[in-house]
C-alpha cells in the first residue's frame, strides 16, 4: 500500500532519512517522542512535505501521480487538519457525499450519535475530545483502503482515547483488507491496536518490530552497581542510569531470567522503548 | 468467546490465547465445524494486534486443531478424542504437581502428604 525508499528531508536542525513498507492489511504504528519526526513522516509519504531525495509509492503509484480516484481511497486524519470551525456536522456530511462516492451517510450519522456529537452544533462549539473523535469518523466515512492517522489520541484522555481506539479496531475488523498507519506519542494505545511498531528518533527508524515479539522477548532490567558489572552485555540494546543503578533494555529477558533469576525483570513497553532507546546517544 | 489475556503475565499472548481456544475445544464448548471470529474481529475484541491473533490460529492450524479456509474463515476441527483425554490427564498432574510443589515448601514430608491424599482421595471417590 505504501513504499517509502530512502526518502530524505532535511531542515536547518533535522533530517529525515527512512526506508519502509506498510504492505495490504498491515496496522503500523509510528512512535516517537514529540519532534522525532512522525508527523513529518505522514505529510512526506503524502506530498505534502516535498522530499529532498527519494521516492514515495502509494497503491504502486508515485504520489505525485495519484488521481483523484486513488485519493478517495485514502482516510486521513492530520494534527491540524479540519473543517471550518463555522460548518455543523449536516453541513460536513454534504461536502464529505460529493468528495467521496463511497461515502457511507447512514453510517456516519450512526458513528456521530454513537460518540454523542450533536450534528447541528457548529464545530467551534466542540470540545478537544469531540473534535478528535469527529475527524477520525471522518476519516472512516467513506471505506477508505488506507489510513493515516497523526497523533488521533493527542490531548485526549484515556476514556477518549479508548473510544477513538475502539472505533478504529471496529473499522479494521469490518474491514480485512483495509491497512493503517498510525502515529502517537502514547505507545500504550499502539500496543492493543499495531501489528508492528517504528520507533523514530531524531528523523531516523531506531528499531521496527512486531508488536508481540517486543511484549514477549524485550524487558527492562533493573539492577544495582554490582549486578550491571557482571551482567553479561550482549543482549542488551541500551541502558539508562537511574537512582537505583541502572535500567537496561533487552531483547531477550528470557536469557536473563535463566541466568540472572536474582535481577528483577518487567516486561518491556513500548513506553520504556522510547524512554531508553530514545536517548540511547546521551547514555 | 470467553478469552481473558493478561497483559502483565510473562506467558506471550500469543500463546495466551492458543491454550484458552485449546481449553474451550477440549472442553467441548466449541465444537467441529464451528468458525472462529474472524482475524481482525478477535484482535478486536481482544484488544491485541491481528498479528498475534494469526499467529495463536495459525499455531493451532499447525497442531491440527484448526484449520483456515482461505477467504472463509477459520473452523474448529473434529477434537481426536485421545487427545482430548491426554490434554485433561496433563491437566490434572499440572495441577497436582503444582499443589505437591507447595506442600513441599510448606515442609510437609511424603508420608504427610500422602495421608492428606488418602483422605481426601477417599472423599471424593466415595461420594461420587
Amino acid at each position: 500500500m505504501i513504499k517509502v525508499e530512502n526518502l530524505k528531508k532535511r531542515y536547518e536542525d533535522f533530517c529525515l532519512d527512512l526506508s519502509f513498507e506498510l504492505p495490504k492489511g498491515r496496522v503500523s504504528g509510528l512512535v516517537g517522542r514529540n519532534g522525532a519526526g512522525k508527523s513529518t513522516t505522514l505529510k512526506s509519504i503524502l506530498g505534502l512535505v516535498k522530499a529532498d531525495e527519494g521516492s514515495v509509492r502509494i497503491f504502486g503509484r508515485d504520489v505525485k501521480d495519484l488521481s483523484v480516484e486513488d485519493k478517495q481511497r485514502l482516510g486521513i486524519a492530520m494534527s491540524e487538519s479540519a473543517f471550518s470551525a463555522y460548518l455543523n456536522i449536516e453541513a460536513i456530511a454534504r461536502i464529505l457525499k460529493q468528495m467521496y462516492p463511497r461515502f457511507e451517510e447512514e453510517r456516519f450519522f450512526e458513528l456521530c450519535k454513537k460518540m454523542s456529537l450533536p450534528v447541528r452544533k457548529q464545530i467551534k462549539e466542540f470540545s478537544t475530545g469531540m473534535k478528535a473523535r469527529l475527524k477520525v469518523i471522518i476519516a472512516l466515512s467513506h471505506r477508505a483502503d488506507l489510513l493515516l492517522l497523526d497523533e488521533p489520541t493527542a490531548g485526549l484522555d484515556v476514556e477518549a482515547r479508548n473510544e477513538i481506539l475502539d472505533i478504529l479496531r471496529d473499522y479494521l475488523a469490518e474491514n480485512e483488507e483495509a491497512s493503517l498507519l498510525i502515529s502517537s506519542h502514547i505507545s500504550s494505545d499502539l500496543e492493543g491496536l499495531c501489528d508492528d511498531i517504528y520507533l523514530i528518533n531524531d528523523g531516523k527508524i531506531l528499531l521496527h518490530e512486531a508488536t508481540d515479539e517486543l511484549l514477549d522477548k524485550y524487558g527492562v532490567i533493573k539492577a544495582d552497581e554490582a549486578l550491571f558489572e557482571r551482567l553479561d552485555k550482549e543482549h542488551i540494546l541500551a541502558y539508562r542510569k537511574e537512582k537505583y543503578g541502572y535500567a537496561l533494555f533487552t531483547d531477550a529477558k528470557d536469557y536473563y531470567k535463566e541466568n540472572y533469576p536474582e535481577a528483577v525483570i518487567e516486561n518491556g513497553s513500548i513506553d520504556d522503548l522510547i524512554l531508553i532507546m530514545g536517548k540511547r546517544r546521551e547514555g | 468467546m470467553r478469552i481473558i489475556i493478561n497483559n502483565s503475565s510473562m506467558v506471550p499472548i500469543y500463546e495466551q490465547v492458543v491454550s484458552q481456544i485449546k481449553a474451550l475445544i477440549i472442553q467441548g464448548e466449541l465444537k467441529e465445524g464451528d468458525i472462529l471470529p474472524s482475524v481482525r474481529n478477535m484482535a478486536a475484541e481482544l484488544r491485541i494486534s491481528s498479528l498475534t491473533v494469526k499467529k495463536a490460529y495459525d499455531f493451532l492450524e499447525e497442531e491440527g486443531l484448526v484449520t483456515t479456509v482461505h477467504g472463509k474463515g477459520t473452523f474448529v476441527n473434529a477434537a481426536d478424542r485421545q487427545l482430548a483425554a491426554e490434554a485433561r490427564r496433563k491437566a490434572v498432574e499440572d495441577e497436582l504437581s503444582l499443589v505437591l510443589g507447595k506442600a513441599f515448601s510448606a515442609g510437609l514430608n511424603k508420608e504427610e502428604v500422602s495421608q492428606i491424599f488418602e483422605i481426601l482421595l477417599e472423599d471424593q471417590y466415595d461420594q461420587s
